[in-house]
């Protein structure tokens, strides 16, 4: 019996870590492996070590999991039930929870999705991209345009209710045309949540290496880009409510808001991340390794971080400025005791530039532009708050 | 005190990098002055500056006991020599505690700029020169055209030359029996009245000032009362002694002809300048020793520190590197857009990066510095006549009858192929031709007169471009000469930057306008909004450059495992602002300035 009703236990998130992919993209610096002799292994070490994190979470309750990769799809309908189920099986579970996972076009099919829906699995993340068959090669996407156009018909047809489809701009020789193109056609799939990403040129990535022989699209047509997408799929019912995230009302994705709003999550598998406890950890960068530790009680943590309180201050603005929910000037005092005057005096000049906007409830978040400049101006607070003294203790 | 006979005083002259100093370590070593174990490379280039940049900026000395092939015991005082331009007064007084140079030449490079420049430096000083060829290991090495070389285009014999590797101790012997062999030994009366050439000093926190000397004549002694003939300031001898590369041995007395030092509780090495006499207050010489020049910094730029709040630090830092360089001077100044600082005064641009570079490493200072420049005099309508070091003081140009500007005799040195080039150059710089003369069938020096404003920037980078870094220059202040003049100012977003103001002469001020507004749009980083950079004289603007707005500054992807990663980005770029001086509402990097420094380099 919980000593605790679930009314006051802590929402978690739950965060699985697939490690595979049939092929690498060349932008991508996920870590994944095309080897899929592993996965029997890695299943059986992430049900493990679900099985032993379980019992430091009972006062929590999970009320949002989260497959990513890596290709989770890959795993297959029977791989992903068993880790669902173990994730049952040791957490208290809400009803309600969404559960999401994370797919490519061509591992999408009929048997899969008819198991991973009879489990729960209430949302799908796929992975388009863009509609243009040619950009998609130059990618690496195993698949190409109409495959992705079946993958929705298909997971529709399956009574999948809220799906997201993850596209990227500022691609290798795209126009401005052939942007918004891309969002005229993937808004006519009418998933419920859309996010929209700018192509970053990781160091160490196939793509890294042709970028000087490419066009890539400069900051300013891509900061156009951007203020484009927000417009256009505003136009379409889409309300944008993080940097890269928009979504019809209601849709946000649950999981991915705790972590700009600082809720809990644990990650499994390697090179998951986790916020738990009050520390932040991350495993290693190593499928093998991650096995290894799981079955003979090894190492697997490559970073542990406990975070004072007082850069739990930073990480409020860092993280709440990425939404349109922003900053909440009494929630921020009363959490941190810091003051919030001095950084509403610089997000009044943020305003006169038209880069920040103070909702009528006085919360403050930012405008497209300011989104586009949002490491600016996260800096420019930063430096305010690193001066703020706390406020002092009124007496009664 | 050692008989006059086994003395040998001798200084090593040689071009950058054909190895001074590894032959200096290579002689102390021979002599045991250093076991080789306890022997840090180039032991006598102590600060690590010296050692980084390979050039030796402050002189040192040192005393070898050698025993020769004839079975005698002879005192060799090595003294090294800096080697630049800016210091050319500093080596003359070192070569002139000297009866003897030691030429290094590269055994594949040959004779080169620096080569002749030292040379005629040591032969102008009544020097006998010993060329010594170095590098004879190497592959490329040819040591008998270098010889001919020497002996073209030098003119001193060189066929004997010690032919040497330093840097792997080959026939170092033969450099040191050739010093015992033909640098003369010192001559002087010891019962003279004392005459001590200060060829250096250094101030030490536990004894006051330590005074490097050459006796001329006479002796001095612990005890005596002495006087600075130049500076006048009298002392107290507290102890005298001989130079070891491992520290100061005490002797009972200093004769002539012997090299050594000198304590007294002096305070600061402004009573002890470069190239004055000691002699004693009784009984003292009655004319000093020729050649004694006061130093002047000819060179003037605001010194900030990149962090207001580390004024204080600045300061103390100035206060300690004034003990050590009496040819540094600094006052306070105050400026609209860098807050305190000072207005220090240097020799020359080396010596300028030489302090700024101290700063920042020895007393851990992020620096701002402005625009170096000359000091100019103006005669205002009124009359009065001021000294204007400092671009804020320059009057407004309706107070200003006359402006004038410091002049200098400049001879430059290369072979005849560069003559076009130097002349070129000198023309670029307002250079006034003078004459032309050969110093031999090859080469030629040419005599101009030019504004000393033109050679401080980057004079002497120039030069070595333009002639293959064959060309050396040497200049001597004539006077001040009426000159027209303006003042340019910077304005950033509207408002004047009034650390980036300057005077100039004025038909260089449209493009020195364009090209400072270029560099800074370069080196200010895009803002929020856009930045207009714009240069003027007396409010007419004259040029400008647009500093377009910043559109993009996001990461597009930031989910669970990426907050570390982030947060880490944002420290960094929190620190790149914190570095950066706001004027008005734009935020300059420290690298802007330097940028505004070095115009001339494309």
């Amino acid at each position: 019996m919980p000593i605790f009703a679930r009314k006051h236990k802590t929402p978690l998130g739950i965060y699985v870590h697939v490690p595979f992919c049939r092929s690498k993209c060349t932008y991508c610096d996920f870590y994944s492996v095309c080897d899929n002799s592993l996965q029997d292994q890695y299943i059986d070490a992430v049900c493990t070590h679900i099985r032993e994190a379980g019992e430091a979470a009972s006062l929590h309750i999970v009320d949002t999991i989260y497959f990513g990769g890596g290709t989770p799809s890959l795993l297959g309908g029977e791989g992903l039930s068993l880790i669902l189920s173990a994730i049952r099986k040791s957490f208290d579970v809400s009803d309600d929870a969404e559960i999401t996972f994370e797919a490519n076009p061509d591992s999408i099919t009929d048997r899969l999705l008819r198991r991973l829906r009879s489990e729960g699995f209430n949302r799908v993340s796929l992975g388009i991209q863009t509609d243009n068959d040619e950009q998609l090669s130059q990618l690496g996407r195993p698949h190409d345009y109409q495959q992705a156009v079946d993958a929705v018909k298909k997971i529709r047809r399956h009574g999948f209710k809220n799906l997201s489809v993850d596209l990227m701009y500022g691609l290798p020789g795209q126009s401005i045309q052939n942007w918004i193109h891309a969002l005229a056609n993937i808004s006519k799939l009418n998933p419920e949540h859309i996010s929209c990403y700018g192509l970053k040129i990781e160091p160490g990535t196939p793509l890294c290496k042709q970028a000087s022989a490419l066009e890539i699209p400069d900051d300013d047509l891509q900061a156009d880009m951007y203020l484009s997408a927000i417009s256009f799929l505003a136009d379409k019912g889409y309300r944008q409510y993080e940097i890269s995230n928009f979504c019809k009302k209601g849709n946000v994705s649950r999981h991915n808001l705790k972590y700009w709003q600082g809720g809990e999550y644990l990650g499994f598998g390697p090179n998951a991340s986790s916020d738990f406890g009050g520390q932040r950890f991350t495993f290693i960068r190593d499928l093998r390794g991650y096995i290894a530790g799981i079955k003979e009680n090894g190492q697997i943590l490559r970073e542990v971080e406990d975070v004072p309180f007082r850069e739990r201050a930073g990480e409020y603005i860092m993280m709440g400025l990425r939404t349109v929910y922003g900053l909440d000037p009494k929630e921020y005092e009363k959490k941190y005791m810091l003051p919030f005057g001095p950084l509403e005096e610089k997000l009044e000049v943020f305003r006169s530039r038209k880069l920040a906007v103070r909702t009528f409830d006085g919360r403050w978040h930012l405008t497209g532009e300011g989104f586009l400049l949002s490491n600016d101006i996260i800096t420019d607070l930063l430096l305010i708050q690193d001066k703020c003294k706390p406020i002092a203790k009124r007496k009664k | 005190m050692t008989d006059m006979s086994k003395i040998r005083n001798f200084s090593i002259i040689a071009h950058i990098d054909h190895g001074k100093s590894t032959l200096a370590d290579r002689l102390l070593e021979a002599c045991n002055a250093v076991e080789s174990r306890q022997m840090e490379q180039q032991m006598l280039d102590s600060m690590d500056l010296e050692r980084e940049r390979g050039i030796t900026i402050k002189a040192t000395a040192a005393t070898l006991k050698y025993k020769a092939d004839d079975g005698e015991v002879y005192s060799l005082n090595l003294i090294d020599t800096p080697g630049h331009v800016d210091f050319n007064y500093e080596v003359s007084r070192s070569l002139a505690a000297c009866e003897g140079a030691v030429l290094v030449v590269d055994a594949s490079q040959g004779v080169e700029a620096q080569t002749l420049a030292n040379t005629y430096l040591a032969i102008d000083a009544g020097l006998e020169v010993l060329p010594v060829i170095n590098k004879i290991d190497l592959p490329a090495a040819r040591p008998a055209e270098v010889k001919s070389e020497v002996e073209d285009i030098i003119g001193i014999p060189a066929q004997d030359a010690p032919e040497i590797s330093a840097k792997n101790g080959i026939n170092i012997h033969d450099v040191l029996e050739m010093i015992v062999r033909d640098v003369p030994a010192p001559t002087g009366d010891r019962s003279a009245p004392l005459q001590a050439l200060i060829f250096d000093s250094q101030y030490d926190p536990y004894r006051g000032v330590i005074v490097y000397t050459r006796v001329k004549a006479g002796t001095v002694k612990a005890g005596m009362d002495i006087r600075m003939m130049a500076t006048g300031a009298a002392y107290k001898v507290v102890e005298v002694g001989t130079m070891s590369p491992m520290g100061l041995i005490p002797a009972d007395a200093l004769g002539a002809g012997e090299v050594g030092y000198i304590t007294a509780s002096i305070k600061t090495v402004a009573d002890t300048q470069v190239g004055d006499t000691v002699t004693t207050v009784e009984g003292g010489a009655t004319e000093p020793l020729p050649g004694y020049r006061p130093v002047q910094p000819m060179v003037f730029s605001g010194v900030y520190p990149a962090d207001g709040a580390k004024y204080q630090d600045l300061r103390e830092a100035l206060e300690k590197l004034k003990l050590n360089d009496a040819s540094m001077s600094y006052e306070l100044e105050s400026s609209i857009a860098l807050g305190f600082g000072f207005r220090c005064g240097f020799l020359g641009l080396l010596h300028m990066e030489i302090i700024q570079e101290r700063l920042e490493r020895e007393y851990n200072l992020d620096l701002i510095t402005t625009a170096p420049n000359v000091v100019y005099r103006v005669t205002k309508n009124t009359g009065e006549v001021i000294m204007v070091a400092n671009p804020l003081d320059y009057p407004d140009p309706m107070e200003i009858q006359l402006a004038e500007e410091p002049f200098v005799k400049l001879n430059l040195i290369a072979p005849q192929e560069y003559v076009g080039n130097m002349m070129e150059l000198a023309q670029q710089r307002r250079g006034e031709f003078k004459d032309m003369v050969y110093l031999d069938a090859n080469r030629v020096e040419l005599h101009y007169e030019m504004p000393l404003n033109e050679i401080i920037y980057d004079f002497f980078d120039a030069l070595k471009s333009r002639t293959r870094g064959y060309g050396s220059l040497d200049y001597e202040l004539i006077g001040y000469r009426p000159s027209r003049l303006v003042k340019l100012d910077i304005l950033l977003n509207g408002d004047i930057v009034d650390a980036l103001s300057f005077i100039l002469f004025a038909d260089n001020a449209y493009p020195r306008a364009r090209k400072i507004c270029e560099k800074l749009k370069e080196n200010i980083p895009r803002a929020q909004f856009e930045i207009p950079v714009q240069a003027a004289i007396g409010g007419k603007i004259i040029a400008r450059e647009t500093i377009k707005a910043l559109r993009k500054d996001v990461l597009a992807k930031c989910y669970g495992g990426d907050i570390t990663r982030k947060k880490k980005l944002l420290e960094k770029q929190k620190e790149g602002k914190k570095r950066m001086r706001t004027f008005g509402t734009v935020a300059v990097p420290s690298e802007a300035f330097m940028a505004v420094l070095k115009l001339d380099e494309d």
